[in-house]
């Protein structure tokens, strides 16, 4: 008795943690609940780097970072998922297009000097883009009638003048890094937006230089975005001397405030050391997500509440000490949600929902077990006993094979299987503590009461010709 | 209640065949028709869905309801024809529509297209989901790698816990579920174009752990009645394993399905038809747990000339004291 009584003190005091727990620690909420915006980037190898490294890909996440920070998107977060994947998480973002825009491009920005010799081939190279350019935007104004097959041969011209073009320029060591500010300002004509460069010391020394070679030779100075000419200025004769000092210069090109602003935000964080594509885009904006909420708070006590109402019905007195088991169970699993900061998604809540009716099964076990000892015409609290321990060893097994299943989930599944995962893992692992001792205890204390002591209330239509049922040890 | 499980055995295997069949027969016309056996979400074939309302009708303010065509319309214009497109909403003013992988330019152009023809969207409301189709072959890929990585688990853990056999007609019960399952959702996605996302291959899972898990009770109780009647005919000993622990195998079903349903009813789009998946696999799992794992594995006992338990010579009953 001194055990049972040690052992529901401990059962009360875990269930009071868990609600202290529960009121102090949020649980924390996914993307598809709280709203917001993941994006997962994968880093592309080129010819420079043909395999991405872990550094390679931590110099990666540390750009991405940066610019994210420069969104000003709180509290996000960005993860290295696997060999070459970044996983990015934007709360409360609905609108992730800036961001697709800032992380997509790799923004290495370089300066290049024309070869000589070169002038009427460029001339010929950019009448050439011109026209494909054009004949682009033609192409894609049909609309409907769009020919998808022209505009990709368009586009495959459009990429070898550009390559025809890059062939022209010799690089030079002058690129974004040297940058020590980038910033988009109003262009001194019209509408055009530039964006505004300023070097560092060593920046201002390549570029007086790179400026004093080209200057009235009729060469250009090619500033190259990602390997694309942004702007080809020509450098007026009289920095022939010194070059353009100061250390400042600005980009021209068709800017609009907004992308002059992606990309001086792009240039102020850095380079990506390779490119990134952007494999998967989930958004959920913030009235849908606390939407879901609502619908899985009431789907869950609903489940609940079915689940409390069948047990009593069928199985009375244990049915009821099923349903105390069963509702310090779900605080007990929502307490170590917290605890372990599981981060809850829709699918989390659905795996939560299904351990609920999965979780009265060692009880249904339990239960039945005893229902049959007492047929056999044993007493009340051997009957009591033997099923707990004649029941275990089918608790345990079908225990470990729902955790095989939830283990091969999650070490093979992505982020939102890995979330069904786990609460199903943490509902199966607390289920079996609870049943087998909350269960247990309650019920053994529960007999220790004579005038509940009847089988009837463990089991109807029990054959009255069997005395010994009626006694208890 | 008592259920003559060997005798009728037949009949409960032709029940599985003809529904396996069926379900078959559906995800050959699937594959005709999407290359998939299901009708595949953009999970595994890659593309773009986005779930707009419009801000109108939260203040029910619409002017009427969406017109699809007007839709269609917007779409094609943008190069986007033979996307689909649905109207939803109480009000019928809000919308879902999947097309091919859009990148952020051809996505936002869209919504500026759409929300200038239909009317303001409510940003809170929308939900976007961008899968490159690499990834799409990337999550079907590991999801199916999971479901052999759980077979092969249970099936280690079985053979420990019991013997090699137990564990291979557990398997091939479970093997049913799973071919229910899908068959089913074959029949889903070709007649109402409902679609298996990466949430299906979790149920796909969670059917396995679950049905498994209802195999080991029935399968346990055998092995008990073997230990304490080992003079009887497996026909019988299976007979009796299954009806005594028969109200079990249909309580903890039931009482999982009671909350399965909660979660079909309530839980919103994006889980009802994941529930309906594992409403399906878990009724599939008890029935081949308590017809099919069971009499298989006396009609294997049987032929194999293990019917009777290998004890001593000592205390074994004999033979004609079983029926």
């Amino acid at each position: 008795m001194a055990r049972q009584r040690s052992l529901l003190l401990l059962v009360l005091i875990l269930a009071i943690a868990a609600i202290i727990t529960l009121v102090n620690l949020p649980i924390r909420l996914g993307l598809d609940l709280q709203g917001g915006s993941q994006l997962t980037l994968q880093a592309q190898p080129t010819e420079a780097v043909p395999e991405i490294t872990p550094d390679k890909l931590e110099a990666v996440r540390n750009v991405v970072e940066r610019r994210i920070n420069a969104l000003g998107v709180a509290e996000s977060v960005v993860q290295t998922v696997g060999s070459d994947q970044l996983l990015v998480q934007l709360p409360g973002v609905s609108d992730p297009a800036q961001a697709e825009r800032v992380l997509g491009g790799t923004a290495q920005l370089d300066f290049r000097e024309q070869k000589s010799g070169t002038e009427e081939q460029l001339a010929i190279e950019f009448q050439v883009q011109q026209e494909l350019l054009i004949q682009q935007a033609q192409l894609e104004a049909a609309g409907e009638d769009a020919d998808a097959a022209a505009i990709a041969a368009n586009q495959d011209a459009l990429d070898r003048s550009q390559a025809a073009i890059s062939d022209l320029f010799i690089k030079t060591d002058l690129t974004g890094e040297k940058l020590s500010n980038a910033f988009a300002a109003p262009g001194a004509t019209g509408s055009a937006w530039e964006v505004g460069l300023e070097f560092n010391n060593q920046g201002a020394e390549e570029f007086a230089d790179l400026t004093r070679n080209v200057a009235g030779t009729g060469r250009r100075l090619g500033i190259f975005l990602d390997n694309e000419l942004l702007s080809g200025p020509v450098v007026d004769v009289r920095y022939a001397e010194t070059g353009i000092t100061g250390g400042r210069a600005s980009i021209s090109g068709n800017f609009t405030a907004e992308t002059a602003n992606d990309l001086a935000l792009q240039l102020r964080s850095g380079a990506l050391p390779v490119p990134v594509e952007i494999l998967e885009n989930r958004t959920v904006g913030a009235t849908l997500g606390r939407d879901s909420i609502q619908r899985s708070i009431i789907a869950g006590l609903a489940g609940l509440v079915l689940v409390l109402v069948f047990m009593v019905l069928y199985y009375r007195l244990p049915g009821a000490v099923a349903d105390v088991a069963l509702v310090v169970y779900a605080l007990l699993t929502m307490a170590l949600f917290a605890l372990l900061e599981v981060t809850l998604t829709l699918p989390g809540i659905a795996g939560f929902i299904l351990s609920i009716g999965m979780a009265v099964d060692a009880n249904v076990l339990i239960f039945e077990r005893t229902r049959e000892e007492l047929r056999t015409g044993k007493t009340l609290y051997r009957s009591v006993e033997s099923g707990f321990y004649r029941a275990f060893s089918s608790i345990l097994d079908s225990n470990v094979t729902t955790l095989i299943a939830c283990g091969a989930l999650f070490w093979l599944g992505t982020g939102l299987v890995k979330g069904f995962a786990l609460t199903l893992a943490i509902g199966v692992a607390v289920s079996m503590f609870t049943a087998l001792t909350c269960s247990r205890t309650l019920l053994l204390t529960v007999l220790s009461f004579s005038q509940l002591r009847k089988p009837e209330y463990f089991c109807p239509n029990l054959p009255s010709s069997n005395p010994q049922a009626k006694a208890t040890s | 209640m008592k259920l003559n499980i060997i005798k009728q055995r037949t009949l409960w295997w032709a029940i599985s065949v003809a529904a396996i069949a069926i379900g078959f027969i559906a995800t050959l016309i699937s594959w005709q028709q999407f290359g998939a056996p299901l009708r595949p979400s953009l999970d595994f074939v890659g593309g773009t869905r986005l779930q707009l309302e419009l801000v109108c009708t939260r203040t029910e303010s619409c002017d009427g309801p969406i017109d699809a065509s007007e839709v269609r319309e917007i779409l094609a214009a943008e190069g986007l024809a033979g996307s689909s497109i649905q109207v939803v909403g109480d009000q019928q003013n809000a919308l879902s529509i999947r097309t091919t992988t859009l990148n952020v330019d051809q996505r936002e152009s869209l919504l500026e297209t759409l929300e200038a023809e239909l009317g303001e969207i409510d940003p809170t409301l929308i939900q976007i989901d961008t899968v490159g189709p690499t990834l799409g072959r990337q999550i079907f890929v590991s999801g199916l790698t999971a479901l052999g990585a759980s077979f092969l688990g249970i099936m280690i853990y079985l053979s420990l816990r019991f013997q090699t056999d137990y564990a291979a007609f557990a398997l091939l019960a479970v093997l049913h579920d799973v071919l229910i399952t899908l068959g089913f959702f074959a029949i889903m996605g070709l007649l109402f174009g409902v679609e298996a996302d990466s949430l299906f291959i979790v149920a796909l899972l969670t059917i396995v752990g679950f049905s498994v898990n209802d195999t080991v009770v029935i399968y346990d109780r055998v092995r008990e009645t073997i230990r304490n009647n080992p003079g009887d005919h497996i026909d019988d000993i299976v007979d009796a394993a299954v009806n005594q622990t028969l109200t079990r195998s249909i309580n903890t079903t039931f009482t999982t399905l009671l909350s399965l349903v909660a979660i079909f009813l309530f839980g919103g789009e994006t889980l009802k038809y994941f529930a309906l998946a594992l409403i399906v696999g878990f009724i599939a799992g008890s029935y081949s747990s308590i017809f099919i794992a069971s009499t298989l594995l006396a009609l294997w006992r049987e032929r194999t000339g293990r019917a009777y338990a290998e004890v001593t010579p000592a205390d074994a009953e004999p033979a004609d004291s079983t029926p």
